[in-house]
């Protein structure tokens, strides 16, 4: 019993200061950003003030006010609210949309590398005509696919996600495992006697964890991105949803008479992108790794 | 050598090619939902969908509807669009010139808009210019191609109407006006590709400018711009190069949305309107072309490194 227990909280605490005074400027930022859009995420439908398909909020298309900051649409729905709802479905579909990505494409990725030969040619060339399809196309092909029963639904666009994400996650994860396959302990492990399942779930995935972290970040950046550009051509979810995309699409026909509810979406979501562009920067910046911004 | 390391990439980049026609054709046929009953609606009859699809052969089975239109586009023929039942060639043709237009201007607006702000980031490094001009470029990088288009179009329609909103364009539009409706299309899709290339133009300029044969250049007396234009910017755009293949590779979903938003009738608007429309000969072909431009990209963009850069050819 030589430390109690408030003495291992706060020296805990000293190292989070000590790491946020360290930390690059733009993680600091981006990191506010965010925690500002998760905390309207989760807390916004207790105080939003009007509900997000509640008619008659006010004077349809009157403009920006202190009421109504984004203004009203055509049907007089208050486009603050509709704003703030929106905010926890389009952190959920991104965040779960690029996660599954990550876990299937990092799976894949790492087997290909790892056990090579044939197999690993022919997933190669597979990954490579998905890369090659651009990122929005595949999307819509899929969701085109999947036929008008299923559009509109979440979980459609939780997978198109991590099927666009995948290939490019995978073609990541098996550079990681080839270069890691290389070094002395993976060796070590083999001559072991380990199983190739154990090396890779071991050795090779601990090891990639910066890597995939990062493509994480970077993925999740264009993930609003892709999912607000699917809702604008219509691709995406459904109305009444107050899905950011969407509710530019469907505002733009009255862009002329006021602005503001196409602006009000459409720079939240910006700032969305750019606290998570950020908060990526920062994070391959303290791990040491060079990355670009927007995962195109 | 060097012919052999070309040729094995264009082996590859055709095998890519047959295999996302494969890809497509397989979504398009696993997953529920046909053409006939888009084309009818959703009062369409069985007996009329049965009917429907007897006469546009979609009772085949896949694989053989597959060879079949494979084997129509190695030889030129790339089938009837089953909606319209056109010739998918001449549904194109006007529609592929008119986005080789929007790219080949937004091309034009592109490299300028590229290459200054990187030589001024790059000639003040560090100081307050530099650091504006990188939160500009993140902030526009981190913007969604059709909120970019929307903000242009406030600026540019609405609070200095100066030009169209629509750009609508066919055959009888005049050069003037054509011109015009492509301004606003092709700045968007310039602003993107730019917003990507400074960024890198920038470090690559800042790493030429410290090297040694810059200095060397610097101590026999030229002129900052002489050494700035003809011996620091030449070796940084060759890293650039891969860039601007990506971008073209960008360039061919950019136009897909941006073509939307402006309501120009080019091959961006036409590959929704056919995923729309679920017809697959002409997604299908819409999709391979797309995928083409892409691995033509990447595949010169390959050659481009190899040609200049010689260390690579040994690999």
């Amino acid at each position: 019993m030589a430390l109690s227990a408030p003495q291992i909280s706060s020296a805990r605490g000293f190292q989070v200061v000590r790491f946020w005074r360290r930390a690059p400027n733009s993680f600091r930022i981006g990191a506010a950003i965010l925690l500002a859009h998760f905390v309207v995420a989760v807390t916004g439908p207790f105080w939003a003030p009007y509900g997000f398909s509640q008619m008659g909020a006010g004077v349809p298309l009157s403009g920006m006010s202190w009421s109504h900051p984004f203004g009203l649409d055509q049907l007089g729905r208050d486009i603050f609210s509709r704003v703030v709802y929106g905010s926890h479905i389009v952190l959920a579909l991104s965040l779960s949309g690029t996660a599954l990505g990550i876990a299937i494409g990092s799976v894949i990725g790492l087997i290909s590398g790892y056990v090579g030969g044939l197999a690993d040619e022919i997933v190669q060339r597979l990954l490579e005509a998905l890369i090659s399809i651009p990122f929005l196309v595949l999307a819509l092909i899929a969701i085109a696919g999947a036929g008008p029963e299923l559009s509109g639904n979440p979980l459609l666009i939780v997978l198109v996600v991590a099927l666009v994400y995948a290939p490019r996650v995978a073609r990541m994860a098996r550079a990681a495992a080839l270069d890691i396959a290389t070094r002395d302990f993976v060796t070590m492990a083999r001559l072991r006697g380990e199983s190739a399942w154990s090396v890779m779930r071991r050795e090779l995935l601990p090891n990639a964890s910066g890597v995939l972290l990062v493509e994480f970040a970077l993925r999740a950046g264009y993930a609003p991105v892709l999912i607000g550009s699917l809702g604008f051509l219509g691709f995406g979810m459904r109305p009444p949803t107050p899905e950011w995309g969407l509710m530019i699409s469907e505002n733009r026909a009255l862009l002329i008479v006021s602005p503001v509810t196409v602006l009000g979406p459409g720079l939240t979501l910006a700032s969305l992108v750019i606290g998570l562009n950020l908060f990526t920067d920062g994070l391959a910046r303290i791990l040491g790794r060079t990355v670009q911004v927007a995962g195109k | 050598m060097i012919w052999r390391l070309i040729f094995g990439r264009l082996c590859t980049a055709v095998l890519t090619l047959v295999l996302v026609s494969a890809v497509i054709f397989a979504i398009m046929e696993v997953l529920p939902g046909d053409v006939a009953s888009r084309i009818l609606g959703r009062d369409a009859t069985p007996e009329s969908l049965a009917a429907l699809r007897a006469q546009l052969n979609l009772t085949d089975p896949a694989l053989v509807r597959y060879a079949r239109w494979l084997g129509g586009v190695v030889q030129g023929d790339f089938g009837t669009a089953l909606t319209s039942s056109r010739p998918i060639t001449e549904i194109l043709a006007p529609r592929i010139f008119n986005t080789l237009m929007l790219s080949t201007l937004a091309f034009l607006i592109y490299i300028p808009l590229a290459v200054v702000p990187a030589l001024i980031q790059a000639v003040h490094r560090e100081q307050p210019v530099d650091h504006a001009l990188s939160i500009v470029t993140l902030a526009l990088l981190s913007m969604p191609d059709f909120l970019l288009a929307t903000l242009l179009l406030i600026l540019f329609v609405i609070m200095v109407p100066v030009l169209p909103a629509m750009s609508l364009v066919d055959a009888s539009t005049g050069v003037g006006d054509y011109l015009r409706a492509l301004i606003l299309p092709a700045t968007t899709l310039a602003i993107v590709m730019a917003a990507y290339a400074v960024r890198m133009l920038r470090d690559n300029l800042i790493e030429v400018l410290e090297s040694e044969y810059v200095r060397m250049a610097e101590l026999k007396g030229l002129s900052r711009r002489a050494v700035l234009l003809r011996h620091a910017l030449p070796n940084a755009l060759v890293p650039t190069l891969n860039v601007t293949a990506l971008n073209l590779g960008y360039l061919i979903g950019g136009v897909v949305i941006v073509e939307k938003v402006f309501g120009f009738p080019g091959f961006g608007s036409l590959l929704v309107d056919s995923l729309q429309l679920r017809d697959l000969p002409l997604i299908e072909t819409t999709v391979l072309i797309a995928a083409a431009v892409y691995t033509v990209a990447n595949l010169l963009a390959d050659i481009g490194a190899i040609l200049f850069n010689p260390r690579l050819r040994t690999r």
